[in-house]
């Protein structure tokens, strides 16, 4: 048995995976996060892959490969790497895989893996940082209140950023992500 | 008879797709619906936030819904992020009670406590389910004639099926029945279900604009506006045509505001002159 497998056909060595540089345990892993038991399930129909809007624009994102590389185990590639962040999340692929795989939910739990890893994509934490300290991501100034006025619709909800940043200290989510949050 | 809920806008309607919100508080004053504004809150934790740490996500969900709860109501969603993240949250709360134990000790630092007491509905589904569409019928008074509508329901709104429980994942026809009441005709194109790609905007905005930019490219064949029910696909679809080297011209219209016109609700009421894309052609489809 060869030692690479190539996991996008056509392409390069340099995508192909080393058997010796993958988890075994790592299927285990995934599976044991809820909404991903069934990964193990997956036997590469490529009906994901089909009708997935993001896979049918770029080469870069196919749903079908997370699968294969989460169930060899590839674990650097695939939580390091960027494809799991391009993701729509738009459960078609949830919706009509014959194994009920419910891949959408795989790749959550690992981009949940990735972040524990230490790899958070720059534009979610960007977000998070404006949730935690804005209260939500966007940020509200007197031009949006002035707008809403001459639309007769009242001023912008207060946000509660104080108890998110509470939540997010109790959960760890600061230290976990690594965003900054404001003083109180 | 009046129905109340309390009105939850979330992040992006109140700063970029006001329109929406005035459209829908005109049609709720004609379907007897009081919302009541939510204060206090404007995020419902997000997919994005469920994508990085699901025990935190589920927490500000839960935060908000107790909210809702405080004030003893029903809660309304316009976005369809909104609706699944809350409606996830809601009914994962009520059925896993260990789960839920496990959050109210993280709400408690906060004075907050989910008891499972309300539901979260999306504005098309409280339309569909709670008002019906018989009474809604009896509020049209200039309907459309003509009027070749496509229709974007967008994802969360029935996905995950097995989670939202409401429509056909695949194939669904709500939306498109409410737009039907208005007169107007819907029209089947290629691949009309499929998503805005918004969640990958911020990761990779060529990538989600092309993918937005092509549906509208199939769509403006066979259709005179597009008409959606959640601010993230109404805004993917609106910015990327403006930003297309060529411009394809097809309005995209927030669903109270078409059902607000064949009300007989003033054009300018219902801030159409915010909507980017020109929409005054729609005019000359009513009767």
């Amino acid at each position: 048995m060869s030692e690479k497998i190539a996991t996008t056909p056509g392409k390069s060595s340099k995508t192909a995976l080393v058997l010796s540089e993958t988890d075994p345990g790592f299927r285990k892993q995934v599976e044991a996060i809820e909404g991903a038991e069934r990964l193990s399930l997956c036997f590469q129909c490529g009906t994901c892959t089909a009708d997935c809007p993001v896979s049918r624009q770029t080469e870069e994102f196919h749903p079908r490969i997370i699968a294969r590389l989460a169930k060899l185990g590839a674990k650097n590639e695939l939580l390091g790497g960027d494809a799991l962040w391009l993701c729509a999340n738009c459960y078609t692929c949830y919706e009509k895989c014959p194994e009920d795989v419910k891949l959408t939910e795989i790749i959550v739990a690992l981009r949940n893996l990735a972040v524990r890893e230490g790899h958070v994509h720059p534009a979610f934490k960007a977000q998070m940082e404006l949730i935690a300290n804005k209260g939500a991501v966007y940020e509200v100034t007197e031009i949006e209140n002035d707008l809403r006025e001459t639309l007769s619709l009242p001023p912008i909800p207060s946000a509660d950023a104080k108890d998110l940043r509470t939540i997010m200290k109790k959960t760890g989510f600061d230290k976990l992500t690594g965003i900054d949050l404001e003083s109180e | 008879m009046t129905r109340k809920y309390a009105l939850f806008l979330g992040c992006t309607i109140p700063v970029r797709a006001n329109a929406y919100e005035v459209g829908t508080r005109k049609i709720a004053e004609k379907l007897g619906l009081e919302l009541i504004d939510m204060d206090g809150v404007r995020c419902c934790g997000s997919p994005a936030m469920e994508s990085l740490d699901r025990l935190t996500a589920l927490a500000v969900a839960a935060r908000a819904i107790c909210e809702a709860e405080k004030m003893g109501l029903n809660m309304m969603t316009l976005c369809n992020g909104c609706a699944e993240v809350l409606g996830k949250a809601n009914n994962t709360l009520k059925k896993d009670l260990k789960l839920r134990e496990e959050i109210n000790s993280i709400l408690s630092e906060v004075g907050h406590e989910f008891k499972g007491a309300i539901e979260v509905k999306h504005l098309v589904r409280v339309l569909t389910e709670d008002v019906g569409l018989d009474a809604i019928k009896t509020t049209i008074r200039k309907p459309f004639g003509a009027l070749r509508v496509a229709v974007h329901p967008g994802c969360h709104m029935m996905r995950p099926s097995d989670v939202v429980s409401f429509d056909d994942p695949l194939e669904p026809t709500a939306l498109r029945t409410l737009v039907e009441l208005t007169g107007a005709e819907t029209v089947r194109f290629p691949d009309e279900t499929e998503c805005c790609a918004a969640s990958v905007l911020a990761v990779r905005e060529d990538l989600a604009t092309e993918i937005a930019r092509k549906k509208i490219a199939v769509a403006v064949k066979y259709a005179d506006i597009m008409v959606t029910a959640c601010p993230f696909c109404y805004l993917m679809y609106e910015v990327s045509q403006l930003t297309a080297e060529e411009m394809l011209k097809l309005p995209v219209v927030h669903y109270p505001q078409l059902l607000g016109l064949a009300m007989g609700i003033d054009y300018d009421d219902l801030a159409m002159g915010e909507n980017r894309i020109d929409c005054s052609k729609i005019k000359e489809f009513q009767t």
